[in-house]
């Protein structure tokens, strides 16, 4: 068993943090002018890239919906975004999950009946893994989508949350996750509603509740430095059109 | 390169980058590390941290512990003590210590170093800051903004931790002066043993001290001088020769394990033979055998070493020859380290025996490898108890310290020597001793004095040292603790409304109804089992066993559970309990007292005529004794046929269906082993022991343990299904055949046609039965002794160490068990009825009996308490016995167990004791003669008749009362009449 003190008695993490305290969360949107939408964020150690095209007419016909937009997902994951070099293929299960997951949250966050008969193309780039990458990626895309001007019902801002012995610790490193189940979720806009749900282990019924509450109100905190940004971003167009 | 962030919510973050190897190639690895300015001192004087409190998830505060009024030193000056981390390492006794060292901060980067050094030592400074007696507190220097330091260029690690500490007390002093409430500002010391670090803390204005010097500057100085451990110089003379081989490095015995060179076990001293070791590794089948002072290489007993084999030439059979501590070395003189000779004349002397022996047995069976110990992976030390050896003391030196010699109370240890100016009052008291270190140059351990518990023969001395010798924790229970237990103490009581709103109470079943009893020994104060039976109309009778609802009291993740999980179970001494869970609801509230209500866990059968198991059902329930009788009581009750009320005709229904339980057992082949267990009994004027009786078992007495059995069983099953991968319960192996193969071949060449068949546990209580010597009735009980040594010991285990077929208990025969029955003394019964309760849905099972992990460490703690509870009590037992022989010196009849080239043991019945004979009290030693093919031992007596003794023989001997000159120990020593 691991020796880590990973929430010491006196109530600090193994990064110095409290139980309730979010890491270094720092995001840039439209960084990649060359797409439609970008983003770019850093949570904690965890970095992630993302890069929007479209909405626009699908290359193949097989890929028309009459009814409402398609959103194709697509995931790489660096190689030496570990510690231990390692490749993973595309057809990886764990990736195919995750590319799954994704699809499912964003197919019901954005507008995706103004938009029939397009192509979302989603391409997430994870440089650095540290800790919820899963939550490092939503927010990403939403960022991203929100930069290519996709129509949206809200933010959705996500983070993981676990459980030490009766201490719920939110948005988990990577030494934290590795010894401790942990959930993953995401959060509609200001609203206690969920867009995303993940729990890859086995979490006791009667702490899931307290476990979800500090998850969403880290969530919240999230949207609002998501919000931040997308505002002074804004700010900053409008200030070079209007000049 | 550090990159500094101030974040917007008051944390700072920075990059910790370290490169790491592993498997030769190396890493880069970037952690997070975030500073903050919300640590507080815990200083009760400072006006500042006290607004700056953080809650944890629990929203509690973080208490302030240390005092605005810290102890004073000689000069008067109150002050906070800083401590670095070798004075941890080396002092962990003294910091424990209640005569010194309040008020004490442990910096973060200490408390990582300890952790990393010695895990133990960590362990206990954690347990330190968490009792909060002492004051001790651990301020998180690394995470904090003021504190944290970032390592220079071209610095060693050793070097940033150490201005980190520095760094640390000099921010508490700063701390201080600037927020004190108090008008002068309390000072911090820094207690140091690096002679380097030191000076530089006092070049930067930090009043650091070594060890020692802060003990001299305390009022009560004097006092604790003598705890300061020995470093390792002080014991130096020049020692010029190095008398024991060199330990391995590290990469050369990793190296070794690798590539099956080198073996790594637990070593295991000879009972008999200090001089004589075995480890059992996994690579054989049998233990290799480690001979001789040089071969032992300094490994104590229950050390992980590691060892190489001998060349074939060197290999032989373990000696038939008895050896103790105090035969060999007694002379040595504990000042003297330059001894010219690490092996002693008198060990040559049996070496060559032994040699002699070799060349003319060319016994190839018996032939055992041999080994020597190459390097010690981890030391079993831990506090010892003993005394001051009082040949090893100077009477002339006046105050000066000396050095002197230890000897332990447990026969397998060498001695330890320690340097006290004490030693004169030590003499002929119980001590505790410590050991820091055996160098290679010093012939026995170097160690320091701890505390002194007493004189020896005095009661509380005694007992306090058989309670250390076997790791048994006895000291009262902490506050967190107590605090644990019901607010209503002891009025609590069943509420009478049944319905007041709590879920739980609504799911208990009100069965005050039943005819409940609890039949115990007599004067028993802990009930935790009682029963009831009633005839079913259908012509089946419903028996229900209950036991105390401890787990009602006792609740998962409180300090009161953290306490009974590190006990495991009480113990039992002659003469005193100690508690695993605290006397109020040990003696009663849990206990299933009679005339009151209480809460019980309740397990109710429906059984046929057959005693067959027709439908079992599990309950929290509410219960009322109808009455609390003992064995005797019960037993008379049931005779007496006048009495024919309907609590007497139950208790005949429990009597008639236990019987039959117990044939059906008998007949699947439970086995009927027997101990000696004997009973002391007590004046109860002067509570002088008075005298022995070996214990007597009444039908009641199997009347208890039969329901007892059926309910673990029934639970066993219950849990195992709810909680197929961590269910809480009690296996027992068969014996591998090799345990018997001694026995087996003495009974041959003994006792011929008698042996004993092992195939199954059937097989085996037959045999035993068969073992019958007509002229001799105690024959067969003696076989039944020998065979229980020959047995594996049960144990727990969580239900994911082994497949169903291993679940199977060898000694009652059934295919799965548990223990259920008694909560209040066994933790693993409070596991059982919370897996029980989990499995019949009254309340949620907490996580850590659903984690394998857990369970493992749960699983682990309690196997060991276990063990060492029934190795306290059979020691106490052995004490009191040789208490009573002081008075009643007697010739009894006994029976040779076994037999040495030099020795016997023999048993006596009457009192339970075993005794040595050692060949010098037999008779004349230079005419004895052993045969080993018939386990004979011939010698001449005192009084010029030659004798022949063997095993099993039946002789008379004289019982007396001895004290062991060295060892301080009262013991039975037997000669032969």
């Amino acid at each position: 068993m691991s020796r880590l003190e990973l929430y010491s008695p006196e109530g600090l993490r193994v990064d110095g943090r409290r139980w309730n305290e979010l890491r270094r969360f720092d995001c840039k949107i439209n960084t990649h002018p060359a797409f439609d939408g970008s983003s770019y964020v850093e949570q904690g150690n965890s970095k992630v890239i993302c890069m929007v095209r479209g909405p626009m007419e699908p290359p193949m016909r097989s890929q028309v919906n009459q009814t409402q937009a398609v959103i194709e997902m697509n995931l790489n994951i660096a190689s030496f975004s570990t510690l231990q070099r390692r490749k993973r293929s595309k057809n990886d299960k764990r990736m195919i999950e995750m590319k799954t997951t994704l699809e499912r949250t964003f197919e019901q966050s954005v507008m995706s009946h103004l938009y029939p008969r397009t192509l979302i193309e989603v391409n997430v780039q994870v440089l650095a893994q540290d800790g919820a990458v899963l939550a490092t990626m939503t927010n990403a895309i939403t960022l991203a989508l929100i930069d290519a001007g996709v129509a949206m019902y809200d933010y959705v801002s996500a983070v993981s949350v676990g459980i030490h012995d009766q201490t719920p610790l939110l948005d988990l490193n990577v030494l934290e996750e590795n010894d401790m189940s942990c959930l993953t979720i995401g959060v509609v806009g200001k609203s206690e509603k969920l867009a995303m749900l993940l729990l890859e282990d086995k979490m006791p019924l009667d702490k899931l509740e307290n476990a979800l509450a500090v998850a969403i109100a880290g969530g919240h905190r999230i949207r609002d430095l998501m919000d931040d940004e997308v505002r002074s971003h804004g700010n900053q167009r409008v200030s070079k059109l209007t000049s | 390169m550090v990159e500094k962030r101030k974040l917007a919510s008051g944390l700072t973050t920075i990059q910790k980058t370290f490169v790491r190897s592993r498997n030769g190639g190396c890493m880069k690895i970037v952690r997070e590390h975030y500073l903050r300015s919300d640590i507080p001192c815990y200083s009760q004087a400072c006006n500042h941290c006290i607004t700056n409190l953080k809650p944890d998830a629990q929203g509690n505060l973080p208490l302030l512990v240390l005092l605005d009024l810290p102890l004073k030193l000689k000069n008067g000056g109150q002050h906070y003590v800083v401590v670095d981390t070798n004075v941890v390492l080396q002092a962990i006794d003294l910091l424990e210590n209640t005569e010194c060292f309040y008020d004490v901060v442990v910096p973060q980067i200490v408390l990582e170093e300890v952790k990393n050094r010695s895990f133990p030592i960590y362990q206990r400074l954690r347990a330190l800051v968490k009792a909060a007696d002492k004051r001790f507190v651990v301020f998180h220097n690394e995470f904090h903004e003021e504190t944290y330091i970032t390592r220079e260029k071209d610095e060693s690690i050793n070097d940033r931790n150490d201005r980190a500490v520095n760094r640390c007390a000099q921010w508490y002093n700063e701390h201080l002066a600037k927020y004190s409430s108090t008008k002068n500002p309390i000072k911090v010391i820094l207690v140091c043993n690096d002679r380097n670090n030191r000076k530089r803390a006092i070049a930067e204005g930090i009043d650091a001290r070594s060890l020692e010097d802060y003990i001299e500057s305390l009022p009560n100085g004097d006092m604790l001088r003598d705890l300061i451990p020995t470093e390792n110089e002080s014991f130096e003379k020049n020692a010029a020769e190095i008398a024991y081989p060199e330990y391995y490095s590290t990469s050369r015995t990793m190296a070794g394990i690798k590539n099956g060179t080198l073996y790594q076990g637990v070593f295991n001293t000879s009972t008999y033979n200090i001089l004589e070791g075995s480890v059992l590794t996994p690579a054989f089948k049998k233990p290799l055998l480690i001979v001789g002072t040089k071969n032992l290489n300094r490994a104590f007993n229950g050390d992980l070493v590691i060892v190489e084999l001998l060349p074939k030439d060197k290999w032989r059979e373990p000696s038939t020859t008895i050896l103790e501590e105090s035969s060999i070395g007694a002379n040595d003189n504990a000042d003297d380290n330059s001894q010219e000779d690490l092996v002693s004349d008198k060990e040559r002397r049996m070496l060559a025996l032994e040699a002699v022996k070799a060349t003319i047995h060319q016994g190839e069976k018996k032939l055992q490898p041999t080994a020597r110990v190459v390097s010690i992976t981890r030391r079993s030390w831990r506090f010892y108890v003993g005394q001051i050896a009082s040949s090893s003391v100077d009477n002339e030196t006046s105050n000066a310290s000396q050095t002197c010699f230890v000897i332990l109370m447990d026969k397998v240890l060498p001695k330890i020597r320690i340097k006290t100016r004490k030693a004169k009052e030590l003499l002929g008291q119980r001590i505790v001793v410590s050991v820091d270190a055996w160098p290679s140059n010093s012939k026995y351990p170097q160690g320091h004095f701890v505390r002194s518990l007493g004189a020896i023969e005095t009661e509380g001395a005694e007992r306090e040292a058989l309670l250390i010798e076997h790791d048994v924790e006895y000291r009262p229970f902490s506050k967190a603790v107590l605090d644990c237990l019901p607010k209503e103490g002891e009025n609590w009581k069943v509420p009478e409304n049944l319905d007041n709103g709590d879920e739980q109470l609504k799911k208990r079943v009100d069965l005050r109804d039943k005819l409940v009893c609890s039949i115990d020994p007599p004067n028993c104060q802990d009930i935790d089992d009682a029963l009831h039976a009633k005839p079913l109309p259908n012509g089946h009778y419903e028996v229900g066993v209950h036991i105390a609802d401890v787990t009602h009291f006792v609740k998962p993740n409180t300090a009161l559970d953290s306490e009974g999980a590190s006990r495991g179970t009480s113990v039992y001494l002659v003469d005193k309990r100690i508690d695993m869970l605290p006397m109020l609801l040990g003696t009663n509230l849990c206990s299933l007292n009679p005339y009151v209500e209480r809460f019980a866990f309740s397990v109710i059968w429906e059984l046929d005529e057959n005693a067959e198991i027709v439908d079992v059902k599990f309950m929290k329930s509410i219960i009322k004794s109808r009455e609390a009788f003992s064995y005797e009581q019960a037993q008379l009750r049931i005779e007496d046929g006048s009495q024919n009320d309907e609590l007497t005709q139950s208790i005949r229904i429990l009597l008639k269906l236990s019987k039959k339980l117990k044939q059906k057992r008998m007949d699947a082949g439970a086995l009927n082993l027997s101990s000696p267990e004997v009973k002391v009994h007590m004046d109860s004027e002067t509570s002088d022991p008075g005298e022995v009786e070996v214990k007597k078992l009444l039908e009641t007495n199997s009347l208890v343990e039969e329901f007892m059995l059926l309910a673990n069983i029934s639970v066993a099953r219950k849990i195992y299904d709810a909680y197929p991968q961590t269910a809480m319960l009690r296996r027992h192996a068969a014996p591998p055949s090799t345990n018997f193969e001694a026995l087996n071949e003495i009974l041959r060449v003994r006792k011929p046609g008698m042996s004993i068949s092992i195939e199954s546990s059937k097989a085996l209580a037959d045999s035993l039965d068969r073992c019958v010597d007509p002229n001799d009735e105690y024959f067969n009980t003696l076989i039944r002794i020998m065979s229980t040594r020959c047995m594996m010991a049960a144990e727990y285990f969580s239900s994911s160490s082994y497949g169903y077929p291993d679940f199977r208990h060898y000694g009652l025969a059934v295919d799965i068990y548990t223990h259920f029955t008694s909560p209040i003394r066994r933790y693993c019964d409070v596991v059982a009825h919370r897996q029980l309760a989990g499995a019949i849905g009254y309340e949620m099972l907490d996580s850590q009996h659903r984690d394998k992990h857990k369970m493992e460490l749960i699983v682990r703690n309690i196997n060991k308490r276990h063990r060492n509870a029934q190795f306290a009590g059979r020691a106490s037992i052995e004490y009191y016995v040789g208490q009573v022989m002081k008075n009643n010196e007697s010739t009894q009849e006994g029976y040779v167990m076994k037999s040495f080239n030099n020795g016997i043991v023999v048993l006596v019945p009457k009192f339970g004791v075993e005794g040595m004979i050692k060949l010098e009290m037999l008779g004349d030693a230079n005419s004895a003669a052993y045969d080993e093919e018939k386990y004979e031992l011939s010698f001449t007596d005192f009084k010029g008749v030659s004798r022949t003794v063997g095993i099993f023989d039946k002789v008379q001997v004289a019982v007396k009362s001895v004290q062991d000159e060295v060892s301080g120990k009262r013991k039975v020593q037997l000669v032969l009449v």
